[in-house]
């Protein structure tokens, strides 16, 4: 009898696979651990693998197709087998691609891959989550090795769910919004899927359009940022502080690493790098903003985990350098160029793009002076950096120098710190840099 | 000049209840009323009609409960003496009005109300400012272009709750609730009774079962669906029945109530939009005039007391309150209080399949009751409809007719509110013996799995 494979689970928060290129051709055999065809999540590109031995008997999905983790994505069997049904598959598939997202959604859930899903989930917030009507896809992990605990589900609890609305929100996955419109709030069947805007939806998107244009479906790495940039302005209090910090120190260093002999492995130190060093250091001193901000608590780190945005052909990425204040420049500099590396080739694994304390966002190579950098929540605070320029500065004879000046832009949530806190952490951090050669002898 | 941080213009059961609400939160609030506390409702309509319909059920009961064991004779019907209770009851009720108001530290001012802009109402030649307006003016009846409309013996449901004498004959033109409420009344007192109604069947927010029951059980009264009244003159009423043919009915008193139409004169200067049905609101109350909200009949959206009330509480909660209450329509409750009475909540089976939606339907007889039968006997009408979604099991609507309908119908409005389902209803304890237990018998009539 043919078998089927599933798009693998890739952790807790990756809905769906796009699936990027097939291996095999429909009546190729294969084994058990061939890989089928390569497929991107949100944030990397894995191999799906098959689980099956046989004969490819269909390939479900054509590449490109945005696949909800746990749906059939290839039928394998013995050659010949089963080959109206597999036809019939195809065809309504074919005929129906709107639909298909809710209804594969569906088939995933009554398929016993349930139990599979929920093995990331302890037994107590399991019951929970089924008795509150809560989708566990939704809740964010925080127990050990990204378990989900009893709490994690209390917070996303909602006003009560209504009979219907609850049976519904957990045979469809869909998620359940804070409030809805029934009595006192309560979540009614019809306020299911009506999330928040957690995706901003124009509202003037029936103007007709004369000219010709390119429809882009918003999906994968495009689709979480969105999401992720309305959470960011929707729950949080942004502000953003702008500086400018002498960059003299930074300029002679890099010149210097530049031109070190080729054994000691400096040469590709860059003044970005010698920022992360400056910002890792200080940070330390500063608890408050290598913090997450979670609305009733405060999280603050030993260790700082540092986030650096970092441009992908596939869209804004951020790797995660753990523990960057233990690391020395170098080492500092190396491990992000390794992640990042990974984020452009698209091979980056989970735990390498999550977890991180505070995020830097450096767009000094486009000559850009200042901006305002979006939070990267439940992160406190984020730093900006800009190009380095010539300012104007008054020696303490009064004459007027030209010094190069690095711009620093730091956004933070004032829900978690105020704009004192946040003048405080950006001063110690000019000096900082001003005086990074010092740092790095500490 | 008085300055208030509500103006309420209107005292009816949407008007009064937006003052008291307010006054409640601790707000200046100003009532303009131009007759009596309480409105329509209270003084020509909800309450008077009920307090004659009971008058009327007394006496029908009187005179037939012999198979009970109450043997009266000399039974009479004393139309003034009725009129009295109902004028006591109104008067009461008005008191009650006027207390909530004192209690809740509510100016009235009695007078026509003249809008001078969106924060100014004159009364007489005072002029009053408020940062808020609540239009709560409601409806009159609607006269069609009749020959003969203006009669003196052409009546509204106003006048006719001031007759001094039983008439021996009426015409009732419009099967809607206060045509059959009416219907009910006189033919209870022994006036002649026809009802004439242009569509086919009367009450048409009625599942059609229950209509066509309700029609049997009024027995004295003669009804002509499906027909058109052309002409009225000092003796009868002129109509085109289904078939095309022409007409006529005797008539002492004819009683017009096709429809209400909102009171929506001397509001020009205010700039409000208003369509066919009234006001034009959003589910917050609130009109394009971004300070002035309307309530109740006058925006035409839902035509019941207690859906003016309701629209009282979600305006206030918009001006005052929490900002997060909207009005849902959904579950409103309708009551027809006849003999007998009949009350429904949410859709009907021909609404549902209007909209599309699979249902699923059961009706059971309340003969099958106990306390039913032990009041009403074998041949006692009566029916209960639950309606459910096909797919989610949801209750969607509850149709009642017979006794205790009016009383037992909030709870149909608590399940469809809740979305409860019918396996959820079944696991709810009702009070045995009650007529109310027929809800669990549908519910089980449509799942019997436990």
């Amino acid at each position: 009898m043919a078998q089927q494979v599933v798009m693998p689970k890739q952790g807790n928060s990756v809905e769906s696979c796009i699936i990027v290129e097939w291996k095999v051709q429909v009546g190729d055999t294969v084994t058990t651990g061939d890989v089928l065809c390569s497929a991107e999540t949100d944030k990397s590109t894995i191999d799906v693998e098959s689980s099956a031995d046989g004969v490819v008997l269909a390939r479900l999905f054509e590449e490109g197709a945005d696949v909800p983790v746990m749906v059939p994505i290839a039928l394998i069997g013995e050659a010949g087998e089963q080959v109206e049904l597999v036809e019939n598959t195809v065809q309504q598939e074919e005929e129906k691609p709107v639909e298909q997202e809710s209804q594969e959604v569906k088939l995933a859930v009554s398929t016993p891959a349930t139990a599979e899903k929920a093995s990331g989930a302890s037994p107590r917030a399991r019951n929970l989550a089924s008795s509150l009507g809560v989708v566990l896809d939704t809740v964010q992990p925080s127990g050990p090795k990204g378990r989900i605990i009893e709490r994690d589900v209390l917070a996303v609890q909602t006003e009560p769910l209504s009979p219907v609305a609850k049976e519904q929100a957990l045979k469809q996955g869909i998620s359940a919004p804070k409030s809805g419109s029934g009595i006192g709030g309560r979540i009614l069947s019809s306020d299911l899927g009506k999330e928040q805007p957690s995706v901003a939806v124009p509202t003037v998107s029936s103007v007709p359009i004369q000219e010709s244009v390119v429809e882009i479906p918003v999906k994968g790495v495009r689709k979480v940022t969105a999401r992720r940039m309305m959470e960011s302005i929707h729950s949080t209090c942004q502000l953003t502080l702008h500086a400018y910090a002498d960059a003299r120190a930074l300029k002679r260093l890099r010149s210097g690493f530049k031109n070190a002999r080729l054994e000691l492995g400096l040469n590709n130190i860059t003044i970005g790098d010698l920022v992360l060093f400056a910002v890792s250091r200080t940070l330390l001193q500063f608890p408050a903003f290598n913090a997450h901000f979670l609305g009733d608590k405060i999280l603050q780190f030993n260790h700082v985990h540092l986030g650096v945005a970092t441009d992908t052909p596939r869209g804004l990425l951020v790797p995660v350098v753990r523990n960057s204040d233990m690391l020395s420049l170098r080492q500092l500099s190396e491990a992000s160029k390794v992640l990042i590396g990974k984020c452009k080739d698209g091979t980056a694994q989970t735990d390498e793009i999550t977890g991180s304390t505070f995020t830097v966002s450096n767009v000094g190579a486009f000559g850009i002076e200042a901006f305002t950098p979006v939070l990267n929540v439940p992160e406190v605070a984020i730093l900006g950096v800009g190009g380095i320029m010539l300012k104007p500065i008054a020696d303490s004879d009064g004459a007027v120098q030209f010094i190069e000046h690095i711009a620093l832009s730091l956004t933070m949530d004032h829900q978690a710190v105020d704009g004192a806190d946040a003048a405080r952490f950006l001063k110690a951090l000019m000096d900082n840099i001003a005086s990074i050669d010092l740092l790095m002898a500490l | 000049m008085d300055s208030y941080d509500l103006i309420v213009v209107g005292s009816g059961p949407g008007g009064y209840v937006a003052a008291e609400r307010a006054g409640a939160l601790g707000k200046k609030v100003l009532l303009i009323e131009k007759a009596y506390y309480g409105g329509v409702c209270t003084n020509w309509g909800c309450i008077p009609t009920k307090s004659l319909l009971n008058s009327a059920k007394l006496y029908t009961h009187a005179l037939h409960s012999e198979s009970f064991g109450v043997k009266a004779s000399s039974v009479t019907f004393s139309l003034s003496d009725a009129m009295a209770w109902k004028e006591e009851t109104i008067k009461t009720l008005r008191s009650g009005i006027e207390f909530l108001m004192k209690s809740n530290k509510v100016d009235t001012v009695f007078g026509e109300a003249q809008f001078i802009d969106a924060h100014h109402v004159q009364v007489e030649n005072k002029i009053y400012e408020g940062s808020y307006l609540i239009i709560a003016t409601g409806s009159s009846a609607f006269i069609p272009p009749i020959e003969g409309a203006a009669l003196s013996h052409v009546l509204t449901s106003t006048e006719i709750l001031s007759l001094d004498e039983i008439p021996s004959s009426l015409v009732i033109i419009g099967g809607g609730v206060i045509g059959i409420e009416f219907a009910s009344f006189f033919s209870m007192i022994g006036t002649k009774v026809t009802v004439i109604e242009m569509m086919d069947e009367i009450l048409p927010m009625m599942d059609p079962e229950f209509a066509k029951l309700m029609r049997r059980e009024l027995k004295q009264v003669t009804f002509h669906l499906g027909c058109k009244v052309g002409k009225i003159d000092k003796e009868s009423v002129y109509y085109t029945d289904a078939k095309g043919e022409q007409k006529t009915v005797d008539a002492s008193l004819v009683l017009m109530s096709v429809g209400r139409k909102p009171n929506t004169q001397g509001l020009e200067n205010l700039a409000l939009e208003i369509d066919r049905r009234g006001i034009v609101v959003d589910d917050r109350m609130q009109t394009n005039v971004a300070n002035i909200y309307a309530i109740g009949d006058v925006n035409g959206r839902s035509l019941l007391a207690h859906s003016a009330s309701r629209m009282a509480e979600v305006a206030v909660a918009n001006i005052f309150g929490s900002k997060r209450m909207r009005m849902r329509y959904h579950a409103i409750p309708w009551a027809v209080y006849g003999n007998p009475e009949a009350a429904g909540c949410g859709l009907t089976e021909r609404e549902a399949k209007e909209q599309g939606i699979d249902v699923m339907a059961q009706t059971v007889q309340m003969r099958a009751n106990g306390r039913f039968l032990a009041e009403h006997g074998k041949k006692g009408a009566g029916l209960v409809k639950v309606i459910c979604s096909k797919e989610t099991k949801a209750i969607l609507g509850i149709h009642l007719l017979g006794p205790y309908s009016s009383e037992m119908i909030w709870g149909a409005s608590a399940l469809i509110e809740a979305e409860l389902r019918v396996q959820d209803v079944k696991e709810i304890v009702f009070p045995h013996p009650s007529v109310s237990e027929l809800i669990k018998d549908a519910c089980f009539a449509l799942d019997h799995s436990l």
